[in-house]
């Protein structure tokens, strides 16, 4: 997958990845009983900053992104209720809580819209200083997070 | 046991600067380069001449007719755009190498240093610093210490990211405190050796701002700004991460606040987007990558 990107699949020999994740966030999301799930990889959290360029790629956002996310599992079978949802990503460089803070904006973004639609988050790895590389396993649905250079962990 | 003799050791053995870029980098500081000058340089080297004609027709460089010859690519491209894929294209054989200790993947260092060039060559643009190739080039070169380090990182990884773990410092301080020496200070050592313009060889010993009295300097400003924003876009990470000190001061320096930041991420996306072949000049079969230097 490409930065500002989303795949969903329902076929159980893929695994959709995406790779080394700074400050922006990947969320996967899957129904165990459907087997359907998506892979989202956005850059930024909030699509006012240019609203013709969320026109363009809405992946870019985390607002136009993650709804398009869970729309595009529903055409596929998944059930909300049934959703597992996973999140890595949203780093930062060092330095205080004012600066250079877009990886946690993204992770707030993302949160806000989980607690207005009622999504609670099964699994995560976010924040800090790392890069992540981010796995869906079709067939099962499990999760792993690759940190480069360090170890592979499942979420 | 220090490694520093060892580190030291490899800096004497350092393998001379691909000569056309080194030619090339002579030009940064004049504006008024002749297309003619530049022809001169690179007429022997068939590989970067194959690599202007390629390079030329990405999106990157904006161009809304295909390129043929050479000689067309020379005249609508420009001087300095042609400076920047001279020196891009030499500085493959040293940043196309594998840099284990710092990036899994062979080409990560190179992925890592165009990113940071499309970065500086945008920003430069925006904040109007760097003029002409400038920016471009201390963005591509500014790691060119990771190339000899990356073996000794290798090998002290485990307790270099220990230190980073424990203490809370940067990627860089704790190469510092484990190897006796970082990134910058070897690159800048490098810049010395191969007769660097001096501007050039500043920002690369002083592109992640530890010394204060490099805070005032456009360039190295500049390419720190780029080098920070390049690592939260990530893709192009490498193990050290994003583990590096963030200065609030670039953004007075640069009068920006933190949205822009954000404006300038969605603009490079693009920019990233349309550079991919000069992305592939590493990876690419005309023989060009395996050279050594």
């Amino acid at each position: 997958m490409g930065v500002a990107d989303l795949k969903v699949s329902n076929r159980g020999n893929q695994v959709l990845v995406t790779h080394a994740l700074g400050s922006c966030v990947g969320l996967a999301i899957y129904d165990p009983q459907a087997r359907v799930g998506g892979l989202l990889h956005y850059m930024l959290p909030d699509s006012h900053l240019d609203p013709a360029k969320a026109q363009v790629n809405p992946y870019m956002f985390a607002d136009t992104g993650i709804p398009l996310l869970f729309r595009e599992c529903y055409q596929l079978g998944a059930v909300k209720s049934r959703l597992r949802v996973k999140v890595a990503g949203g780093s930062q460089v060092l330095g205080g809580h004012e600066h250079f803070q877009i990886g946690r904006r993204n992770y707030a973004a993302l949160r806000k819209l989980f607690l207005k639609n009622n999504v609670l988050i099964d699994g995560e790895d976010v924040g800090g200083v790392t890069a992540r590389t981010l796995f869906l396993e079709m067939a099962t649905g499990r999760v792993w997070v690759r940190v480069l250079g360090q170890e592979t962990i499942e979420l | 046991m220090s490694l520093i003799p060892q580190i030291i050791k490899s800096l004497k053995n350092l393998p001379p600067f691909p000569t056309v870029a080194q030619r090339a980098l002579t030009l940064l500081n004049n504006p008024e380069v002749a297309i003619q000058e530049l022809v001169e340089i690179v007429k022997f080297d068939p590989a970067i001449t194959a690599n202007i004609l390629r390079i030329s027709n990405s999106a990157y460089f904006g161009l809304r007719r295909e390129i043929h010859s050479l000689n067309q690519a020379l005249l609508l491209l420009g001087t300095q755009e042609l400076l920047k894929i001279i020196i891009a294209s030499g500085a493959t054989r040293l940043l196309g190498r594998p840099t284990p200790g710092y990036y899994v993947e062979s080409q990560g260092l190179w992925r890592h240093s165009v990113s940071c060039a499309i970065m500086a060559d945008l920003l430069g643009r925006e904040l109007q610093v760097g003029e002409g190739a400038m920016g471009f080039t201390a963005g591509l070169l500014h790691d060119i210490g990771k190339v000899l380090l990356c073996l000794y990182v290798d090998e002290k990884f485990a307790d270099i990211i220990q230190v980073v773990k424990n203490k809370g410092v940067s990627f860089q301080d704790a190469e510092r405190e484990v190897l006796g020496v970082d990134h910058s200070t070897m690159g800048g050592e490098m810049a010395r050796i191969w007769d660097f313009p001096d501007r050039l060889r500043l920002v690369i010993t002083h592109h992640h701002l530890d010394k204060p009295e490099a805070r005032g300097d456009d360039l190295v400003m500049l390419v720190y700004l780029a080098d920070l924003l390049v690592l939260m876009f990530g893709r192009d990470l490498g193990a050290d991460g994003l583990a590096y000190a963030g200065y609030p001061e670039v953004l007075r320096h640069f009068h920006l606040r933190e949205r822009d930041l954000e404006r300038i991420l969605l603009h490079f996306a693009e920019a990233w987007q349309e550079a991919q072949s000069l992305f592939g000049l590493a990876g690419s079969k005309d023989g060009l990558q395996r050279a050594h230097c």
